[in-house]
């Protein structure tokens, strides 16, 4: 049973009754908790604590003695207590419950548990016994939603405006308002990320999810604590007491779970966030169908503020992020490669239900104009939905070497086709130079050349800076190496880490020891920079540099125990290696 | 035994009460409802699209068992109109499970709605809460005395046959439409406090119930 066998129009009426219904419904609710709430009341003042050592003799409700041949007192049906005169309520002449026992009896009526409970008779077997047909309907079409039911095209404004206008008043849910409030929040964040640094929207963002996994998990429990509080087995106060704890933990948990998914998957406002998002991105393009689509995209570089500005103006035809359901709520992601950093990436905000949206947003990267040669511009479309993986749907890579920003004629949009993903391996990126001293020392000291190349000894090497290095400067650094021997072997070393300082010198030593000079004109030395975060343990390998070749080798071998130096070119790949 | 509320918004009431009207296409359940809830008329025909509901706020007095007006109590009346057409059929009869009391009706000047009773009646045994809800059979647009086709003692007879009370109402002119849904409201609201009581009624611990019922009438007289 669910709306989707109904016109477009006849739905939207529907839904606008469900919707007055579900105002109803919550009024409601809040009653029944009122009610329940004055319930625990009276049943904690009228409670026989266990701590203290009643008599027999004593009135279960107000605790006062009774008498032994007076105001004796009598069992009450509901809870089996001994009751005094006083604490009775009679609802016939003869036929008296205590006031807890009444006061349960009246929720029970007041609440319509009774209509639960007799409809649960007839089917015992339904599952969500407390929850009406119209709740059902509207929670299984806001689960479908707005994807394979609502037509790809929305009803004419005017249309919508009359039909929520015309009737009582409840416009929270008519497409006319979720337009106007994805407008208004697109607006909000399209002037945030011009005017306020990044993180600021980030947290606003934050906040915007954390009010709906609240507003959401609020409704679950009102209708976990009216099941929670099934009167008719007379339960005992602690155990309500309990059941309320429980669920008000389980909302606590799932409040704070949804909130940290809500974070990981659309925000970065950590760096190591970030770039696990982006790992997460990266790693879910595999086997996707053939990219359709087009971006426009207008460059511009503002040398006022030294921003290259980039404004995402719209996607056409561009392919849907689902493989099973047809759904697209896409979004555009926006790197400055060689930098694959979170601090590089840029994101628009994420339309709803279209394969043709407009972002019409400006993204800004503070940056030297002379640096911009050696840049990329990355940009890839995304599918996003909430607390599942993104989908990619297609990149367009722009390199700016060369991009006359000077002439105002490149400042107008353009239409780019969307590309499949990139095999990184092939677009290596030269991000600077690694500046090392390599020695390859004998310790038998022998001078006849011929002999040293057979015999063991240690290889050295001394990473003593980077020259001409893009991206991050901050932070700390460290080298790792591996010297590839010619039988396959492997020998791996990690030099301490240093602070990254651009004009500092370092001397971070990696040493291979019991390699011969013989073996080493075969073999490749890898050497990989990587970056570790302040304040964070996580590493991002900022490029890696190779010393291999014959003629780097004969240096070494016809001058042992000297130090070589060798400026290697540091490459990244679009491709983001792991750790 | 009533009168009407003057907010609706807030949660003041003691009861909140869903009743659902149904029948063929056309017997007037809005315009009844219309009536029912704004006292007013509306000739045109506006076909359901699928299912509506209309709200009234109304005093109920329970009548004490012992014969004395009782207490009155403020009621939330959640009125739901269905689609008769057969189109909506499916969707309507999935929000009878959730209505507490039903009015079936039908149009006194047409024949065939009043045969369709006994399908109505068929539906809401499967549908509703229970086996026997509480129902009021509605012959509406009384006022058309000249093009009425449904005899009274016919309809009654069937009434009777289910057990459920039975009223000619018009809508245009008012007449018992308030009755056939107080009527209603009545019959919900004792089934309500029998539903409650069952169960001690009943005597599940019956050996308790006639000593306890004999404690209390002592103690009367021991004046505590």
């Amino acid at each position: 049973m669910d709306l989707s066998l109904l016109k477009a129009l006849e739905r939207e009426k529907v839904l606008e009754v469900l919707h007055r219904d579900k105002i109803l419904r919550s009024m409601e609710e809040d009653r029944i908790r009122r009610l329940k709430v004055e319930l625990q009341d009276l049943r904690r003042r009228g409670a026989k604590s266990i701590s203290r050592q009643y008599g027999e003799r004593t009135c279960a409700r107000c605790q006062k003695p009774l008498g032994r041949f007076w105001n004796t007192g009598a069992v009450c049906l509901g809870c089996s207590h001994r009751i005094c005169g006083r604490c009775r309520v009679f609802l016939t002449r003869r036929f008296w419950r205590c006031t807890v026992c009444h006061a349960y009896r009246e929720v029970k009526v007041k609440s319509g548990e009774w209509f639960l409970e007799e409809r649960g008779k007839k089917f015992p077997h339904e599952t969500a016994q407390h929850e009406t047909i119209g709740e059902k309907l509207l929670k299984s079409h806001q689960r479908l939603g707005n994807i394979s039911i609502v037509p790809p095209t929305p009803p004419p404004f005017q249309d919508v405006a009359k039909l929520s206008f015309s009737r009582s008043g409840n416009f929270t849910s008519s497409p006319l308002t979720k337009s106007m409030e994805d407008l208004v929040m697109s607006f909000n964040s399209h002037i945030r990320r011009i005017s306020k640094s990044q993180s600021d929207l980030r947290a606003d963002l934050l906040t915007v999810n954390y009010d709906r996994t609240i507003s959401m998990s609020k409704s679950q429990s009102d209708t976990a604590i009216s099941t929670a509080f099934i009167l008719n087995k007379g339960p005992s106060l602690s155990n309500i007491f309990k059941k309320f704890k429980e669920w008000e933990q389980q909302t606590s948990k799932s409040l704070s779970s949804g909130a940290l998914t809500d974070r990981d998957t659309s925000l970065s406002s950590g760096e190591t966030r970030g770039s696990n998002s982006s790992i997460e991105t990266d790693a879910d393009s595999s086997g996707n169908p053939s990219v359709t689509g087009e971006i426009e995209i207008a460059l511009a570089y503002s040398f006022n503020t030294s921003c290259l500005e980039i404004l995402i103006s719209a996607c056409k035809n561009i392919m849907f992020g689902g493989f099973k359901q047809r759904k697209c709520h896409p979004y555009v992601k926006v790197y400055l490669l060689p930098d694959k950093s979170s601090g590089s990436k840029l994101k628009t905000t994420t339309k709803k239900n279209t394969t043709d949206p407009v972002f019409k947003e400006t993204l800004q990267y503070s940056v030297e104009r002379h640096l911009l040669a050696s840049r990329t511009l990355h940009v890839s479309v995304w599918h996003s939905e909430t607390l599942k993986r993104k989908f990619f749907i297609g990149e367009v890579l722009i390199p700016l070497e060369g991009w006359r920003f000077e002439d105002s004629s490149t400042k107008s949009p353009a239409w780019y086709p969307l590309q499949p993903k990139s095999d990184g391996g092939a677009v290596d990126q030269v991000v600077g130079l690694l500046l090392v001293k390599v020695k390859f020392s004998n310790p038998k000291h022998t001078s006849d050349s011929c002999s040293v190349s057979h015999e063991a000894g240690q290889l050295t090497v001394l990473v003593t800076g980077v020259q001409n290095m893009t991206g991050s400067k901050s932070g700390a650094a460290f080298v790792k190496g591996s010297l590839t021997l010619p039988g396959g072997q492997i020998l791996s070393q990690r030099s301490p880490v240093v602070k990254k300082k651009s004009n500092l010198k370092w001397a971070l030593q990696l040493v291979f020891s019991k390699v011969t000079l013989h073996e080493l004109k075969e073999s490749v030395l890898h050497l990989d920079l990587w970056d570790q975060a302040t304040f964070s343990l996580s590493e991002r390998l900022l490029g890696t540099a190779r010393l291999q070749g014959a003629p780097s080798w004969q240096a070494l071998q016809q001058m042992p125990s000297v130090w070589h130096s060798f400026s290697l070119a540091l490459c990244t790949s679009i491709n983001t290696r792991k750790p | 035994m009533y009168s009407a509320g003057t907010t609706m918004t807030d949660g003041d009431y003691d009861y909140l009460i869903k009743l659902l009207a149904l029948g063929d296409s056309g017997v007037g359940k809005t315009t009844f409802l219309y009536r029912y809830t704004d006292n007013k008329f509306n000739p045109k025909f506006i076909t359901t699209v699928g299912i509506d509901f209309r709200e009234k706020r109304v005093v109920y007095t329970a009548n004490s068992p012992n014969g004395t007006t009782g207490k009155t109590f403020k009621v939330h009346l959640q009125l739901w109109d269905t689609a008769g057409q057969e189109r909506f059929r499916s969707l309507t009869t999935a929000f009878f499970r959730d209505a507490m009391g039903f009015l079936l009706m039908f149009d006194l000047t047409s024949q065939q709605s009043f045969l369709n009773v006994r399908n109505w009646m068929s539906q809401l045994q499967a549908n509703a809460y229970c086996e026997n809800p509480d129902i009021v059979l509605v012959g509406n647009k009384a006022d058309l005395a000249d093009q009425r086709e449904v005899q009274e003692k016919q309809a009654k007879e069937l009434a009777d046959k289910y057990g459920i009370p039975y009223f000619e109402t018009s809508a245009a002119t008012g007449a018992e439409v308030d009755k056939s849904v107080i009527t209603l409201l009545d019959l919900v609201m004792k089934r309500m406090e029998q539903c409650v009581d069952k169960p001690t009624a009943d005597g599940h611990n019956g050996e308790g119930t006639s000593k306890l019922d004999a404690a209390p009438a002592h103690e009367k007289k021991c004046a505590c």
